[in-house]
């Protein structure tokens, strides 16, 4: 019996370990360069490996480690990396059901390895629930924290000898990852509108500069999404009724 | 100084992460607003990918020697016709490493 269990959960600490392997690899580009970075505008070994261990979160890093570099306020440097994390006060509403009566163990684990990443797997009506689907999730947002931690270090250690490598296209790789995510899950009208409105708003305030753009956009997308389902099962419920009087 | 930086924006990230898991905040989700964050994973990913593609430099870039542009078409169709993420990878960022070797 006791042996089954362990099975069962080192099983699970594989499909975790699978799940989140393609996404591992597509920040390694990434994680080199946030590594690299630290370096090059001259951060301590000990300070550029704290980064991505401690604050472990990629877009934070990369502003933040530039702002340092530019000796801005540490004011405006906290305020800009809360206006950057603000998207994952929603990843933590979306779960909060789902983890807020569990041990601290699990709730501060899980809480501090909730990356984009893990959350795009978080979407599944069952995640999260029972000890083996909290044993997959650790696995999948631990192996995104090693392989996160690697690739900096892999960063902090060729940083010397790489060229500067901001402006070479890194970022596409992070972007077909969510498109491959994303997409797959777009299986109805209100999805559609979601993604649909997230994508043309994002880019607008992108292009406007506003901090809170990505927030905003989402939120916005979000409630569009909303509802639109919420107007589809009206008039479907409409059209059962005309159905039934018919009858 | 840059120590002490970093923790407390370790602790800024860990913050907005963990809030809402907390037990004792006095909120609770209904079913509407549970509704509500269904659509967020798809929103929130999206509104970050979206501006990777089009936006090079602080300028909308929507031609198609764009190689951005052109790779993620593929990756759409791709994981629309696939729903598999690893094909969808390798076929992208295949003809993004093309374009950008042998640019249109």
């Amino acid at each position: 019996m006791a042996f089954n269990r362990k099975q069962a959960y080192i099983k699970m600490i594989q499909k975790g370990i699978m799940a989140m392997l393609p996404l591992n690899l597509a920040v390694l580009p990434w994680g080199i360069l946030c590594g690299s970075l630290a370096i090059q505008r001259d951060f301590t070994v000990l300070e550029a490996i704290l980064m991505p261990m401690l604050v472990f979160a990629g877009s934070v890093q990369l502003v933040v480690i530039e702002l340092i570099n530019d000796n801005v306020p540490l004011a405006t440097i906290l305020f800009t990396t809360f206006i950057i994390s603000s998207r994952h006060l929603l990843y933590g509403l979306a779960l909060r059901d789902k983890l807020k009566d569990l041990p601290f163990k699990w709730r501060g684990s899980l809480g501090f390895l909730l990356t984009d990443e893990l959350f795009a797997l978080s979407g599944k009506k069952r995640a999260y629930q029972g000890k083996l689907k909290l044993v997959y999730a650790l696995a999948a947002g631990g192996s995104f924290y090693l392989c996160w931690l690697l690739w900096n270090i892999i960063g902090i250690v060729a940083g010397s000898y790489l060229p500067d490598l901001t402006s070479i296209g890194l970022d596409f790789a992070i972007a077909v990852t969510f498109i491959a995510l994303v997409i797959p899950s777009v299986t109805n009208l209100a999805m559609l509108v979601t993604v649909v409105v997230a994508g043309l708003l994002s880019v607008l305030f992108k292009l406007l500069n506003w901090e809170l753009g990505l927030v905003i956009a989402s939120l916005i997308a979000m409630y569009s999404g909303y509802l639109t389902a919420k107007k589809q099962n009206a008039l479907n419920i409409v059209n059962n009724k005309k159905a039934k009087i018919k009858l | 100084m840059t120590l002490l930086t970093i923790i407390l924006l370790a602790c800024i990230t860990f913050f907005s992460r963990y809030l809402f898991l907390h037990p004792k905040l006095p909120i609770r989700i209904g079913a509407k607003i549970t509704h509500f964050l269904s659509f967020s994973a798809p929103a929130v990913l999206t509104a970050i990918w979206v501006p990777i593609i089009f936006i090079k430099d602080n300028s909308f870039n929507s031609s198609f020697s764009n190689p951005y542009l052109l790779s993620a078409t593929v990756a759409v169709i791709t994981a629309y016709k696939s729903k598999s993420v690893y094909l969808t990878l390798g076929t992208s960022l295949s003809v993004f490493v093309l374009l950008r070797l042998a640019p249109i």
